[in-house]
């Protein structure tokens, strides 16, 4: 049995390549069919806005990378239901589909399924 | 299954100590370090009835006295509790 | 016990000297180090370039040092270090840049380093911030 990695991206897409780089563990993970878990957490959650714009600021548009994430067979993707709450996101409209919001008694939870985390 | 949480930035200036609370398990520690021990000189602590630990030479460099409730730790002590836990979360 | 060990800061952060320090520590304490992973900044703290003041320490000596005295596998991620201009012989050839940085012990290979020291490691031990 392959070991499991979570990673908590914790990052906005846009302070740096901080979230990009989190992902590109991720998609790694993915592309040596390892399980592996993606929870969003703190500004992390503004990955999944919606209708962003990255050619505003002569960026690439990460969310096209979250939406192939099941194409690399990361399928488990989770939200921390704290953290869009306070930022006024609304989980029903995220760019990435199906992803699970989660209570912090679910985000321990998950924690104690995985058999390493990296939170970035 | 249980979890060594580890962090170094000042909970003055960083919300990281906030999420971990929210978070934390009954089995679960939190190792202060580097700046992350200013955390122990907060005045109304929510971090008493919590299993802590702080990087000794950390305290030490900050002229932290590590109060009762929690356990100055060095790196060999640091290696065994990242063996006593199932798993480390340090957030980076 | 088998640890993992990745660094995701560079040699003047307080974090790449501890991860250091644990390191010593574990070996010190009879455990074995599967591999020393360098990502994100942490490819600075491989750099063999960085000029220390001499009443300082200078860690990313000290890491080469750890690294080559106990034979240790230390693998720098190359995506992130081309992207910091951190470049052994070959990539600094392959993109005609002027400046060498990164020289043995240390490697330069794949995010897939990582997952495989993940996977043959007991624990996994992140370093990183300040």
């Amino acid at each position: 049995m392959p070991k499991s990695l979570l990673i908590i991206s914790r990052q906005s897409p846009w302070s740096g390549i901080n979230a990009k780089e989190a992902l590109d563990i991720v998609l790694a993970g993915g592309a040596f069919d390892l399980p592996i878990g993606l929870l969003f957490m703190d500004d992390g959650v503004f990955q999944l806005v919606p209708e962003q714009k990255a050619a505003a600021v002569q960026q690439k548009n990460l969310t096209a990378n979250l939406q192939a994430l099941s194409l690399f067979g990361v399928e488990d993707l989770f939200a921390c239901g704290h953290s869009l709450s306070v930022r006024g996101i609304s989980p029903a409209g995220l760019a990435v589909d199906d992803v699970e919001p989660l209570s912090a008694e679910d985000i321990r939870t998950l924690i104690d399924r995985y058999d390493q985390v990296i939170t970035l | 299954m249980s979890t060594l949480h580890v962090l170094s930035h000042s909970p003055f200036s960083d919300t990281r100590l906030d999420s971990c609370l929210r978070i934390l398990g009954r089995g679960d520690a939190l190792l202060l370090c580097g700046d992350a021990v200013y955390a122990l000189q907060q005045q109304s602590s929510t971090l008493e009835d919590k299993t802590v630990f702080a990087l000794e030479e950390d305290l030490q460099a900050r002229n932290i006295e590590c109060p009762q409730w929690a356990v100055a730790i060095d790196y060999p002590a640091f290696v065994d509790l990242s063996i006593q836990y199932d798993k480390v979360n340090s957030w980076l | 016990m088998k640890f993992a060990i990745a660094l995701y800061s560079a040699a003047h952060a307080p974090s790449s000297r501890r991860a250091l320090r644990f390191a010593e520590a574990a070996l010190a304490g009879g455990h074995e180090i599967v591999r020393l992973f360098f990502y994100q900044d942490g490819v600075h703290s491989a750099s063999s370039n960085i000029v220390t003041p001499q009443d300082e320490q200078d860690l990313a000596q000290q890491w080469s040092t750890f690294v080559s005295n106990n034979q240790l596998d230390g693998v720098v991620c190359i995506a992130a270090a081309l992207r910091r201009g951190v470049l052994n012989n070959d990539e600094a050839a392959r993109y005609q840049r002027p400046a060498v940085n990164l020289q043995a012990p240390w490697e330069l290979s794949g995010l897939g380093q990582l997952h495989d020291a993940i996977q043959s490691a007991d624990r996994l031990i992140c370093f990183g911030g300040p």
